[in-house]
């Protein structure tokens, strides 16, 4: 049933000459661009938006203004999405969640009537026996219990963008205050960035369309509230986020913000949050009925969207600001059934005057004590004394509005370390102390009416930027100190309701967790007393609305039980985020760019296929690897090994710096000779691997793994700082390209093209020379890389691309091959070279390892030593070995069990097919007795087992002849 | 974690700019008890307050430095350059390593 709008308002987002249609559970709704879905479904007659997470009652509107969790819906298949706060777009599809078969007509609605038997904790209790049948318990729980689904994992979650901003001063807030401490931090000159979570300033204001009382000079409130956004959009030292929540005050200032779809860190010197207040819901039966609407939530659907909240309301005023809502709800053609004022008698004012000129008489001393419902939706109430019963009557209505409770939005400002307590005028809880930094302003502050707002906004700003800038803004701050004190009106103290303890239904102080007032005196009797293990018995504050709702009721509450002040009682911790956060905005992509070597267009244009190896790109095969591995052992072979990591070490202590990082040794390593390292830390675990090449008697260049030299550059500085050892280390790995010329025709490859002589004898197996090649100046490592006669060439990166093409086209004549990490892993593997990480792990150290040889015990102290000689000692108990398997069937997998008569004994690290051999080879940890040539045992390989057999050598040209050739 | 950290060359920076090098502790001597070396390898402290740690200004001057931090606010007292073996004494603001809140 669709209602007809209200009358276009110069302050309405909703633009009715711009109609749209989404659908709802598949049905067409009619709306206007600049509704929300909470909004256009209103008017379209949709009560009903959610079902509640444990009772599965009917939930529908409560405060429109994104804070409380009854209108969370799926749209367009993201779940939990706030239907008042979420624009609608043309063609949209809207769904409820949690309920089946529809939230019209939800059949688990029926725990509703079990709720004797499942109270507060029951969860606890009765799902703990026998333990066995959790997994059942859970499985049906999960159904039953909780919120959205997400879609699957299958469906991209679209991508975050992440932003670090930076302000002198930040304020949260678009309101009257916030844009006022804005424009005076920003004309004391300060660069001031303004958040506010709705797509337009102007906060609470913009609902107010009636002449404000005081400060406004007979203007309406949104008439203010566009004028200062104005003044906000013209000063450009402002920059406003708007549609952004602030979910988080962290150390230092550091602000998280979602903005959209962009998580922004801002970086603030001086917050100023200026939150405003949040209205919470009065406790009473049946209070969570559809139809029940916070009073500021009927003016958001009235002023914001043209939408009438009800056709008659009964309305619980708490102060002046009900009464308010009375008149805007009269005026957007609301019948009345009645107005209630808690307060015993109604102050004059010129609301309730306006109020008596409408014809409407205010009930005083009385307050609604129970919703009456129909199909899910709110006929009647039932109205009375406070704390009494006696009087009550039943009025007939569509619509409950309160407006009873009014608390600081002060989450920010817990976050950041401030301390609420109870306002001795007022009673709210107000901040009592400020982190250093942050300022609140506003209502968040206790401060009322717009005049002493707005003086508390402009007082904030100046301070913020008298702070930073000091001096003559100190004038600035006296002066606006007095118009504050001047401003400042004796605020209306908080409206008290004890409503009537009466046998009936529900009363709702938690709507996420679905807590009762009945739960809380429960848990309180069970001893759980204090208000934080209140809160964790009973789960109340702890649901999407994280307390905006049920902060103060369970507050208020508390102490009542317990028979102490709100203010002994204390408050809930306030932790971030403040508002719910899609982990993908956390997780918002890092900046981790991807690296490219100076021969990467060259690889490409070869067809390679491509591979990540920590930040690079790598070339896994070009052609195939059976013909890449034949050209090694065969021809010539060409490999891009720029990635490799490369530190220049050089100093007077370079040499003994090198043997106390090491277990073997440097300092005896001539010049021009290159030799094999590996690098344990100080419980000789090993770290890294690589070579180090002596280039003069205080120079060496030392080679890392792919992925390890950021964190091995680090290790370096880390053994250096603080010894005042003359070293220096620099990382040289994306100046220098390297590439691997290796196989039996590498030298006939080379030699033309290099004023390097080549001759075995003048330079042999781990020799070291500098010399030119096509014209460029390289650095020469003779080293058995892949198993064959090969050369490591280093040289300046811009030659990448030049040398690479210059070596292929001479090696044309010679069967020359590019070849990728795949075949390299595939040679490596037919000698045995271990992969650090993938064959070793966190607790191997070189005699497992098959290294013994590395490691020099008679040297002096170096990282490791003791831990080595301990190791040595004790021997090892596993070792790491090479196997070959039997057959050619599917490659064990990294990690494949190792298993004798059935039991696992080890696991295989990397398992290969080799061409050349003919057979799967592979490495693998064994028992150390098992670690003998000859050995047998079996591989787990995709449900069968398969023989093994240990070969400890390597499994191709073992002795190393080819390598000296 | 959010705070900032003053780096000695660089100045005060975010600290995901930073690694955590570890707490500052005494390297065992060679040929110390088997329990020294387990102690300084796997066991630490965990101070509620004061103490002194090891950082590295990844994203910045790349240079590691020392911290005194106290662990319950992230409050960072003061930044410094490791000493020297030849500089004649600890910089005079230098907190003994690892001390706990006075």
């Amino acid at each position: 049933m669709t209602t007809p709008r209200l009358p276009p308002h110069p302050a309405q987002r909703a633009d009715p000459t711009r109609p749209l249609t989404f659908t709802f559970a598949g049905r067409p709704v009619p709306a206007f661009t600049g509704d929300t879905v909470g909004s256009a479904l209103h008017a379209a007659g949709v009560r009903i938006l959610s079902r509640s997470f444990k009772y599965h009652r009917p939930r529908g509107l409560l405060c429109c203004a994104g804070r409380c969790p009854n209108c969370l819906v799926n749209v367009d298949g993201v779940p939990n999405v706030r239907a008042c706060t979420e624009p609608v777009r043309d063609g949209m599809r809207v769904r409820s969640q949690h309920a089946w078969p529809s939230v019209e007509r939800d059949v688990f609605a029926v725990f509703d009537r079990f709720h004797r038997l499942l109270p507060v904790g029951f969860y606890y209790k009765t799902f703990i026996h026998p333990r066995r049948l959790w997994p059942t318990y859970e499985a049906v729980l999960r159904r039953l219990a909780g919120l959205g689904e997400l879609a699957g994992f299958d469906e991209p979650p679209g991508d975050y963008e992440r932003e670090h901003a930076f302000a002198d001063i930040a304020v949260v807030g678009g309101g009257a205050a916030g844009m006022a401490a804005a424009l005076e931090a920003a004309r004391a000159g300060g660069g001031v960035v303004l958040i506010e979570a709705e797509p337009v300033l102007g906060g609470a204001l913009r609902l107010r369309t009636r002449p404000l009382a005081d400060g406004a000079r007979g203007r309406a409130g949104w008439e203010v509230a566009a004028e200062l956004a104005a003044e906000v959009a013209a000063e450009p030292r402002i920059r406003v986020l708007s549609g952004a929540t602030a979910f988080g005050l962290y150390e230092d200032n550091l602000l998280g913000i979602l903005d959209d779809r962009r998580f922004v860190k801002l970086r603030a010197r001086q917050v100023v949050v200026a939150t405003g207040g949040v209205e919470h819901p009065l406790v009473f039966e049946n209070n969570d009925l559809p139809g029940v609407m916070l009073g500021s939530g009927a003016q958001r659907l009235m002023a914001l969207y043209g939408v009438r909240p009800g056709t008659g309301a009964v309305v619980a005023a708490g102060d002046d600001r009900g009464l308010e809502v009375a008149l805007d709800l009269a005026a957007g053609g609301v019948s009345l059934a009645a107005v209630l004022d808690v307060r015993v008698q109604t102050p004059e004012s010129p609301v309730a005057a306006a109020l008596r000129t409408a014809g409407l008489r205010i009930l005083n001393g009385r307050t609604v004590l129970a919703a009456l419902g129909r199909g899910g939706r709110v006929r009647a109430a039932v109205v009375g004394g406070a704390g009494r019963d006696a009087g009550a009557s039943e009025l007939a209505c569509d619509l409950v509005c309160v407006t009873t409770g009014f608390e600081p939005a002060a989450g920010l400002l817990g976050q950041a370390g401030s301390r609420l307590g109870p306002d001795a005028a007022t009673g709210r809880l107000v901040p009592t102390t400020l982190a250093p930094g942050v300022l609140a302003a506003g209502e968040v502050a206790g401060v009322a009416g717009l005049a002493a707002v707005l003086a508390s906004g402009r007082l904030a700003g100046a301070q913020a930027a008298l702070a930073l800038a000091g001096g003559r803004l100190a004038a600035r701050v006296a002066e606006l100190t007095e118009a504050l004190a001047l401003a400042a009106r004796p605020p209306a103290p908080r409206a008290t309701l004890a409503s009537a303890p009466r046998a009936g239904a529900k009363k709702f102080v938690c709507l996420c967790e679905d807590v009762t007032e009945t739960d809380l005196r429960r848990a309180v009797a069970e001893g759980f007393d204090h208000i934080e293990t209140l809160k964790r018995y009973t789960t109340a504050t702890m649901g999407p609305c994280q307390g905006k709702m049920c902060h103060r009721p369970t507050i208020d509450l508390c102490a009542a039980l317990t028979g102490r002040t709100v203010g002994e009682t204390g408050t809930m911790t306030a932790r971030p985020p403040a508002v719910p956060v899609p982990l993908g905005a956390l997780a918002a992509r890092l900046h981790e760019p991807v690296r490219y070597t100076p021969m990467h267009g060259q690889h490409v244009a070869l067809g390679a296929t491509a591979m990540d190896m920590g930040a690079w790109k790598r070339p896994l095969v070009y052609s195939s690897v059976e013909e890449e591995c034949r050209a090694v052992h065969e021809a010539v072979g060409l490999i891009d090994v720029s990635t490799l990591g490369k530190l220049e070490v050089a100093g007077r202590d370079a040499a003994a710096f090198l043997d106390w990082l090491h277990p073997n040794r440097f300092s005896d390593l001539k010049p021009g000779r290159v030799r094999y390292r590996i690098l344990c830390d100080d419980a000789g675990i090993i770290l890294d691997d690589g070579t180090v090449a002596r280039l003069g008697d205080e120079r060496f260049l030392v080679t890392t793994t792919t992925g390890g030299v950021e964190a091995i550059e680090q290790w370096f500085t880390w053994w250096l700082a603080g010894t005042g050892r003359c070293a220096h280390v620099v990382n040289v790995t994306g100046a220098l390209g390297a590439v691997n010329v290796a196989g039996p025709r590498a030298r006939e490859l080379l030699a033309p093209l290099t004023d390097v002589d080549l001759a075995p004898a003048a330079f042999p197996y781990l020799g070291a020379r500098e010399g030119r090649v096509a014209g460029v100046p390289g650095l020469w490592l003779r080293i058995g890389f892949v198993g064959e006669l090969g050369y490591e060439i280093h040289f300046p990166a811009d030659y990448g691309p030049y040398l690479w093409d210059a070596l292929l086209e001479a090696g044309r004549p010679l069967g020359i091959r590019p070849f990728g990490v795949e075949a390299q892993r595939v040679l490596r593997l037919e000698k045995q070279h271990l992969i650090v990480t993938q064959d070793t792990d966190a607790l191997t150290n070189p005699f497992d390892a098959d290294l013994e040889w590395i490691v020099k015990l008679d040297k002096a102290d170096f990282v490791g030593r003791d831990a080595l000689r301990g190791a040595r000692a004790r021997g090892s108990r596993q070792r790491l070995v090479g196997f070959t398997l039997a057959g050619d069937g599917p490659l064990p997998g990294e990690g494949a069990a190792v298993v004798t008569d059935g039991r696992p004994i080890g696991r295989v690290t990397s398992a290969k097919w080799s061409p050349h051999l003919g057979r799967v080879i592979g490495m693998a940890w064994l028992p150390a007795e098992l670690a003998r040539d000859g050995a047998s045992f079996d591989v787990r390989v995709d449900g069968t087992t398969r023989p093994a057999t240990v070969v400890t050598r390597p499994f191709y040209d073992p002795a190393g002849a080819r390598l000296r050739m | 974690m959010s705070f900032l950290l003053p780096c000695p060359q660089c100045g005060p920076r975010d600290v995901y700019e930073f690694r955590w090098g570890g707490p500052r502790s005494q390297r065992p001597a060679p040929d110390s008890p088997r329990e020294t070396w387990v102690a300084y390898l796997y066991l630490r402290d965990n101070p509620a307050g004061r103490f002194q740690e090891w950082w590295y200004h990844r994203m910045g001057c790349r240079r590691w430095f020392l911290a005194v931090r106290d662990t319950r606010t992230n409050e960072v007292a003061h930044t410094f350059w490791p000493p020297r073996p030849s500089d004649p004494t600890e910089p005079s603001e230098g907190a003994p390593a690892e001390s706990a809140e006075p």
